[in-house]
């Protein structure tokens, strides 16, 4: 009796436990099944954010800083330049970088470059559009205010410099490696620059103006850059480039006058572990030559003058950066120095015979926004220097610049 | 006179960049570099190296794409400097 008492009870809480099991699976259930609708939910939100192939980006830079010389004491306005990059597909891409610069109480708007890209292989690109003339390391990697490790562009390069910038045409482009030495290599035809030919401003007679549209002439500018990293670390870079095309006006007695611009370049980046920091070395010769022609004389426009129309342009930049050191006010700190000069021909009206000195501290704040503080020494053998920029005199600088 | 080394520099040019297209987009010592190699070489020989946490990864894919263009990178260099950004993301 006292067994069937026992087995009684054991039944009924089985059957108690059991009820309970089910009810907390039941339970369990709508849990997993609410959890499910939420993850459901959160998934079709998600996917209403989730970028499609096309892809949009804004980046860019902007910079001002404050300049002091004998004769000024002046916040010089620097610039603003978005870029604007718009992945369309995997192979597809559209990049514009816009310059606005505030000068004389205007704002100034340049188109810096505006190109469509377009892989067509895994080390060959297509370019068309305006593009920053691969000539030199300065202008097409190095010129932007984030990047550049003096506050100004060296002598030569620049808006008004012998050098190139950017200008209008089809390039071919891209890296490989032949055995284990990386190589890049540009090719591309291009508008070109255009010979001033003195009628309307004889002062500037024989100077290439460089980015001007449309073309004055007919035939195109051809040129390329070829770039091998004889290490495997490619902290070593060699350059060569040349263009060479028609500068003269079409109908006109220099129709058939022509430049050839050349260049040597080198780039060196090495981490120094035993004194805990970066060196960047960086330097370029650049030549320019053009055909022989008359112009008119300054003094007398009736009378012709000639001169041999040959220009060069060289700079040599060191920095070093003591980013592995464990003081964290130390490793943002960087140490520049440029020294670059320009020689325009003899007899010309813009004859010059330029130097400049540039030493600087630089403070990193970022990867991307630097605090520039250095000090220019210009010096001129000509008394006075014009037509391809370059101040003359010292001058104290101080810039910031941030990268976005 | 002067256009004659120019024509014969711009040939060579042209066939060497045929040949060189041909060749192989990568070699056995970037295969062994890592992503993170890869940033630190490449990005350095201009600017300073970006930390992965500025941009997202769909970011990423463009600021990678536009600096394969700008600076000349293969696809597989693109590829794995690309991979290792989103992965420090």
């Amino acid at each position: 009796m006292k067994n069937q008492y026992l087995i009684l009870f054991m039944t009924l809480m089985l059957a108690f436990m059991n009820k309970n099991a089910n009810a907390q699976e039941v339970q369990s259930t709508d849990e997993i099944q609410k959890l499910k609708q939420e993850i459901e939910l959160l998934k079709n939100e998600s996917d209403t954010y989730r970028p499609g192939k096309s892809k949009f980006l804004l980046r860019g830079y902007a910079h001002s800083g404050l300049q002091i010389t004998d004769e000024e004491f002046s916040f010089v306005g620097g610039s603003f330049n978005p870029l604007f990059i718009y992945k369309q597909s995997d192979r597809l891409l559209f990049e514009s970088e816009w310059a606005l610069e505030q000068s004389g109480g205007e704002i100034e708007l340049e188109i810096e470059y505006a190109n469509m890209s377009y892989l067509l292989s895994k080390n060959l690109t297509f370019r068309a559009g305006k593009i920053l003339v691969p000539f030199g390391i300065f202008v097409p990697n190095l010129h932007p205010a984030w990047i550049n490790k003096i506050p100004t562009a060296p002598l030569g390069a620049g808006h008004d410099g012998i050098i190139p910038s950017n200008d209008i045409g089809l390039e071919l482009r891209g890296g490989s490696y032949l055995g284990n030495i990386k190589v890049n290599y540009s090719i591309y035809v291009v508008n070109g620059s255009q010979l001033n030919d003195g009628e309307e401003e004889p002062e500037e007679a024989g100077i290439l103006h460089h980015a001007i549209f449309p073309d004055n002439n007919k035939g195109k500018t051809f040129g390329s850059r070829f770039g091998f990293f004889p290490f495997s670390d490619s902290s070593l870079e060699f350059g060569l480039s040349g263009m060479y095309g028609k500068v003269g006006a079409k109908d006109t007695d220099k129709e058939d006058v022509t430049a050839l611009h050349y260049a040597f370049d080198i780039s060196y980046i090495k981490t120094l572990s035993s004194i805990s920091s970066v060196l960047d070395i960086k330097a370029q010769y650049s030549a320019v030559n053009v055909d022989d022609a008359n112009y008119p004389s300054h003094e007398n426009p009736e009378e012709l003058i000639t001169f041999d129309n040959n220009s060069t342009t060289w700079f040599a930049q060191v920095s070093l950066r003591p980013a592995l050191v464990e003081n964290s006010f130390v490793r943002r700190l960087e140490f520049a120095g440029r020294y670059s000069t320009l020689k325009t021909p003899e007899g010309a009206e813009w004859e010059t015979d330029q130097s400049q000195v540039d030493l600087g501290i630089n403070y990193w704040i970022d990867w991307r926004t630097v605090f520039k503080v250095s000090y220019q020494i210009s010096n001129s053998n000509i008394e006075e220097a014009g037509g391809h920029g370059g101040a003359e005199g010292n001058a104290f600088l101080i810039h910031w610049a941030i990268g976005f | 006179m002067k256009k004659i080394p120019i024509i014969i520099f711009l040939f060579t040019l042209l066939s060497l960049i045929a040949i060189i297209s041909s060749c192989r987009s990568t070699s056995t010592i970037v295969e062994a570099k890592t992503g993170a190699q890869l940033w630190g070489e490449n990005c350095l020989r201009c600017h300073n190296t970006p930390s992965p946490e500025s941009f997202s990864d769909a970011e990423w894919d463009v600021a990678v794409m536009h600096m394969r263009v700008r600076a000349n990178l293969t696809e597989p260099e693109a590829v794995k400097i690309a991979d290792f950004l989103k992965t420090a993301n």
